[in-house]
């Protein structure tokens, strides 16, 4: 599939954004049951702001991939049916209580009200992002997506941007909750680390359909493709078959995985084990998070194969195995000798 | 419920690419047009099409045959497509099962494409919109028409006779009939889309001239005298006109 950046985008913003705000809303939770201090009001301004600016931007940067942008309300239409729709409905309505919760929370007003909106906004964005992943694992048509560890590391990155950044914060603000952050941070970095080499060695297992399945032919039966119908290539093959992204996805892989998960992993454990908290290395533990989910993304996008690609012969065959069984049940007759 | 469908002859499809080019010119001046064109008259020219014609070869040398498959929009009657559009721009007709989309409506957000096993949905660059088959809609309940002209654009063009439209659930229709006796099948049975646009398999044709001789052209054949009655007519000898009859 061809990576959207504007997506890309969208992941790294409101990743941060959603996993930030779980994190800052954690504390004011627990403090009403006796559980920690609590945040000073001006922390929670500056890190409501900076949710509230990185959601708003993610909702415009991702709007760069639709065709009409003035349209794009109209997503919220579908929402019984569409996991976009639904994605669209959350992800405003989580920039909206958001706004709400900081205005309740800088006026001192009613705390009930302030703690209505803070539980509303957390799980608006938990279900924003859970809504998000839906998007790819729902697709039954891109079999490497199709799986319920898309969302749950989906939703593991999110809190990775979101547990690394509040660690830097809890350092630059001088807030007591710093080693909890980065215990947090490893623990959603190894947890991330896992389900992604899940993702990926699952696809080594992947039972693929054919282009006999595709074209409904016997399994026994040689096929090939001679023509397209075009001589340049078309919205299908450029959509569904990054050609540029395949030949370059052997290299990024490792990049993604070298710079989202094992330098951060290596920083954090410094951090944790020397005790060395300092705002280089948390910073960079995020930055490092930040570029390599980027990269990762980019690799979730060129690694899913659309089934459409085989009736261009462009789908993989080697190495995966055949749908056991398939074509013994057809009754349809096909001959083509004779 | 009516579910109108094209039904494609694979046996009889010679891959001439006209059918793709009617609905391409119909389809670029009519009602869901125009389909875009990029770089038309460039070194790599493509656009939107809503037909599209792909050839396969089966077999191994030398025992290969080579077959055309025309893919549009197979209207399927569970449309994977429609649930995930986020605006309610795709949608299917209840009176005709044909699936469309809402030009006004569509963000061109692709993700109909992308749910789509079949790649046939095109997102137009210069309208940003999603497009394909209408089933030439616009043709079809046009009463201006003459009514054998009240069929899609590329089953009027078709020179082999390959494309039928028609009512697939209708058990009075052409299409059901040619289907249940022709063993109609549908690309990708698996997915659970229900296709409504069929394909006839192909059969080899054989004719065995030896076998004709030897039991059409036999003495004892009632029929032997009536041939050699007409022949004995003409000028020709009868072993002359057998021959041609043969040939």
């Amino acid at each position: 599939m061809h990576p959207p950046l504007s997506l890309i985008f969208f992941f790294l913003t409101a990743g941060t954004s959603i996993g930030l705000f779980i994190f800052m809303y954690a504390i004011e939770f627990l403090q009403l049951f006796g559980k920690g201090q609590g945040l000073p009001k001006e922390v929670i301004l500056k890190l409501g702001i900076i949710e509230l600016l990185l959601i708003g931007a993610g909702a415009i940067g991702a709007s760069f991939h639709l065709g009409h942008k003035l349209r794009a309300w109209k997503a919220i239409r579908r929402f019984r049916t569409s996991w976009l729709s639904r994605e669209a409905v959350f992800s405003g309505a989580y920039g909206f209580t958001l706004l709400v919760y900081l205005v309740l929370n800088q006026l001192d007003a009613n705390p009930f009200f302030e703690h209505f909106f803070g539980v509303l906004t957390f799980i608006l964005g938990v279900l924003s992002g859970f809504s998000t992943a839906m998007i790819y694992a729902s697709n039954k048509f891109v079999l490497e997506w199709n799986t319920s560890i898309t969302v749950i590391y989906y939703l593991l990155m999110y809190l990775m941007l979101g547990s690394s950044l509040m660690a830097y914060f809890s350092y630059l603000y001088k807030l007591p909750y710093l080693g909890t952050f980065i215990f947090l941070t490893f623990l959603f970095l190894v947890l991330s680390f896992g389900f992604r080499l899940a993702f990926n060695i699952r696809q080594f297992y992947l039972k693929r359909p054919t282009m006999n399945e595709a074209l409904n032919l016997p399994h026994n039966r040689p096929i090939r493709v001679i023509d397209t119908g075009s001589t340049t290539h078309n919205y299908c093959t450029e959509e569904f078959y990054y050609k540029k992204g395949k030949d370059m996805l052997s290299t990024v892989i490792p990049v993604a995985y070298l710079l989202t998960f094992v330098v951060p992993l290596f920083l954090v454990l410094y951090a944790w084990i020397t005790g060395t908290h300092n705002q280089w290395i948390l910073g960079l533990t995020y930055l490092f998070i930040l570029v390599g989910s980027a990269l990762e993304r980019w690799s979730f996008f060129v690694e899913g194969n659309h089934v459409q690609n085989l009736f261009y012969g462009l789908y993989p065959e080697e190495g995966y195995k055949v749908r056991k069984g398939f074509m013994e049940r057809k009754e349809t007759k096909i001959s083509l000798y004779g | 419920m009516a579910q109108y469908a094209l039904v494609i002859d694979l046996n009889t499809c010679v891959g001439c690419h006209a059918c793709a080019t009617n609905c391409k010119e119909w389809n670029t001046q009519a009602a869901f047009g125009p389909l875009s064109d990029y770089d038309p008259y460039g070194r790599e020219p493509s656009g939107v099409w809503y037909n599209r014609i792909m050839t396969y070869e089966t077999g191994e040398f030398p025992n290969t045959q080579v077959f055309h498959l025309p893919k549009s929009c197979l209207h399927c009657q569970d449309a994977p497509c429609v649930p995930v559009c986020p605006t309610g721009a795709t949608y299917k007709r209840e009176q005709d099962g044909i699936v469309l989309v809402n030009y006004d409506d569509c963000i061109g957000c692709k993700l109909c494409s992308w749910s789509c096993p079949y790649g046939c949905r095109e997102f137009d660059e210069a309208d940003k919109v999603m497009k394909k088959c209408t089933l030439c809609i616009d043709r079809v309940y046009d009463e201006s028409l003459p009514p054998e002209h009240r069929q899609p654009a590329c089953v009027l063009t078709c020179p082999a006779r390959a494309r039928f439209f028609g009512d697939i659930e209708d058990p009075n229709s052409e299409v059901y009939k040619i289907i249940q006796e022709r063993n109609g099948f549908v690309l990708f049975p698996d997915m659970g889309t229900n296709p409504a646009n069929h394909y006839l398999p192909r059969i080899e044709t054989k004719i065995n001239l030896e076998e004709f001789e030897k039991h059409i052209l036999k003495p004892d054949n009632p029929l032997f005298l009536e041939v050699m009655k007409r022949h004995h007519v003409s000028n020709k000898t009868p072993e002359q006109k057998q021959v041609e009859e043969v040939v």
